[in-house]
């Protein structure tokens, strides 16, 4: 797919660990460049930001970010690995896009990941709770 | 200026869902909106990644009670997707004839709450009236007017008989004569065109920075339809149109849900035609999935729903997303409620179909000294109404 191709010409270098599927491509970005990233793809590509999905795995928590292009259905996911789990940290892309707000919100309050730059964060689902409910879906250390 | 506060729920026994919008009025323009979701969180999510591959499928089915097969559909589009699964074709026209009768009756029960909202109560008894026949039909195909359980990976639960087939015609004969009647009441209408032109406006750039989906985005002329953006099931084998529209206002939405409704009408038809010819399996049995990720989406009545599943090979799934149309459109009333009159705000807010009804009926004003002051915003839309009703008529 042309669109495919020019995003890897342009953005390879910053690209790793690729997997292209039909209508899919799963990359790795560092988090330096995710910003850079997000704003190619939203701003020059015209690609809706769908969600993003956080995963706790042993090497480390994984921030995927969903990208629709939505002209030929084709998804761009990069993926953010942060290695440090006890105080996960990663730049956030709502200054680019309005609608990440909420995305990044939601992720930091059920995982705790701290969006760097974000303009309110704060918890999103959890943020009446009436008992102490804290980043809910991260696994909990035996005691 | 006093600026007041007005919150809008979360809870009262009128309320169908719990959510809370906190209105910023001075006199009568909202200034700001802020809102709270999370009181309907019940961790989806997380049960499914306890349930096998088969049962997410009837978990995520019953995240809501409207487009109860939206979930499904999206959430075996991503298992199929992780190992590119085919389905059978008689199987692809089942699945797209139940996700479009269930574009109709969500579409209908949008027009009448909205429709009940400004004070057009015959268009609210009108649409509910005939969605009951939508429902019957899901009856026929499914044995359920809700929640049908007809999805599985690799095709459908159940095949439609040849008798079945026939009464589906019957219905859908009748669903489409009466769309014509309210069709005609619904947009046609010039009360209702005055009362809702220009209300509510989400301009096209807000659209795309909110990545806003479905019927919200369409109105602001998004032209974004998973249907046909990325046709799987039936989608590539049956005729019909993209509905957009530029003005992004109420009216707008209101036209857009209308004419897709026909839309929907014609997509039924055209797949019931094929079942009458189409033979075969409707279920390919699929054993195992591989390790690998999926994603899978589905154009709801609201907008596009988003599953991601991660597969390690075995019967359940590590990691399951999920994500609602309503998520994405919620947080466009910050640019579409601004500068709007108070008495727009309901019917505003009830455009991008939220699943919220009376709403308005836990309603209060609180002033800065934190004195409650009673505001009915559901009467205050249906004066607006009454109001231009009176200088149409006048004129």
């Amino acid at each position: 797919m042309a669109e495919v191709e020019q995003f890897i010409r342009d953005m390879g270098a910053k690209i790793h660990a690729k997997i292209e599927k039909k209508r899919r491509l799963y990359f790795n970005v560092s988090n330096d460049d995710i910003q850079e990233i997000a704003e190619y793809l939203f701003k020059k590509m015209g690609c809706r930001l769908s969600t993003a999905t956080a995963m706790e795995m042993y090497h480390g928590i994984e921030i995927l970010y969903h990208f629709s292009l939505d002209k030929t259905g084709q998804y761009f996911c990069p993926r953010v690995v942060i290695k440090d789990k006890k105080n996960p940290k990663v730049n956030s892309i709502a200054s680019i896009i309005e609608g990440a707000v909420w995305i990044e919100r939601e992720m930091f309050d059920l995982w705790g990941i701290e969006f760097i730059g974000h303009p309110r964060m704060e918890e999103l689902l959890t943020i009446n709770h009436p008992g102490t409910v804290k980043h809910p879906l991260r696994f909990k250390e035996a005691a | 200026m006093k600026a007041n506060k007005i919150p809008i729920g979360p809870f009262h026994p009128l309320l169908e869902e719990a959510e809370y919008f906190e209105l910023t009025v001075d006199g009568e323009t909202v200034v700001d909106i802020d809102m709270e979701i999370g009181w309907m969180h019940r961790g989806h999510e997380y049960i499914s990644e306890m349930k096998t591959f088969t049962q997410s499928i009837y978990l995520v089915e019953r995240i809501c009670g409207i487009c109860s097969t939206s979930h499904p559909i999206a959430c075996v589009h991503a298992i199929e997707d992780i190992d590119n699964i085919e389905i059978p074709v008689r199987a692809r026209y089942i699945r797209t004839l139940v996700g479009e009768l269930e574009r109709i009756h969500s579409h209908l029960l949008w027009l009448g709450l909205a429709g009940h909202f400004i004070g057009y109560d015959t268009l609210w008894m009108w649409a509910w009236k005939y969605r009951e026949p939508v429902l019957e039909m899901f009856e026929i195909i499914s044995g359920n007017r809700n929640h049908y359980g007809m999805m599985r990976v690799g095709g459908v639960a159940q095949d439609l008989d040849s008798a079945k087939v026939v009464e589906l015609y019957k219905h859908l004969d009748m669903i489409e004569k009466k769309m014509v009647m309210i069709s005609k009441a619904a947009k046609d209408d010039p009360v209702l065109k005055s009362r809702l032109k220009g209300v509510g406006v989400l301009s096209h750039e807000d659209a795309i920075a909110y990545c806003t989906v479905g019927p919200t985005s369409r109105a602001s002329g998004v032209p974004g339809d998973v249907r046909l953006d990325e046709p799987t099931d039936a989608y590539d084998l049956v005729d019909f149109n993209r509905i957009v529209l530029q003005n992004g206002d109420v009216y707008d939405k209101l036209v857009v849900r209308v004419l897709e409704t026909f839309e929907s009408i014609k997509i039924v038809r055209q797949c019931l035609d094929k079942l009458t010819t189409v033979t075969g399996p409707v279920l390919n049995n699929v054993k195992e999935i591989s390790p690998g990720e999926g994603i899978g989406r589905y154009e709801a009545p609201r907008g596009e729903v988003f599953h991601y599943i991660r597969s390690d090979g075995t019967n359940r799934p590590i990691r399951h997303k999920v994500r609602a149309p309503s998520y994405v459109n919620i947080p466009s009333f910050k640019a579409s409620c601004k500068g709007i009159p108070i008495a727009d705000a309901l019917i505003t807010l009830a455009s991008v179909d939220p699943c919220y009804c009376c709403t308005e009926r836990s309603l209060k004003i609180i002033d800065k000294n934190h004195d409650p002051c009673s505001f009915d915003l559901l009467k205050a839309s249906r004066e607006k109404t009454e109001r231009i009703r009176r200088e149409i008529n006048a004129d």
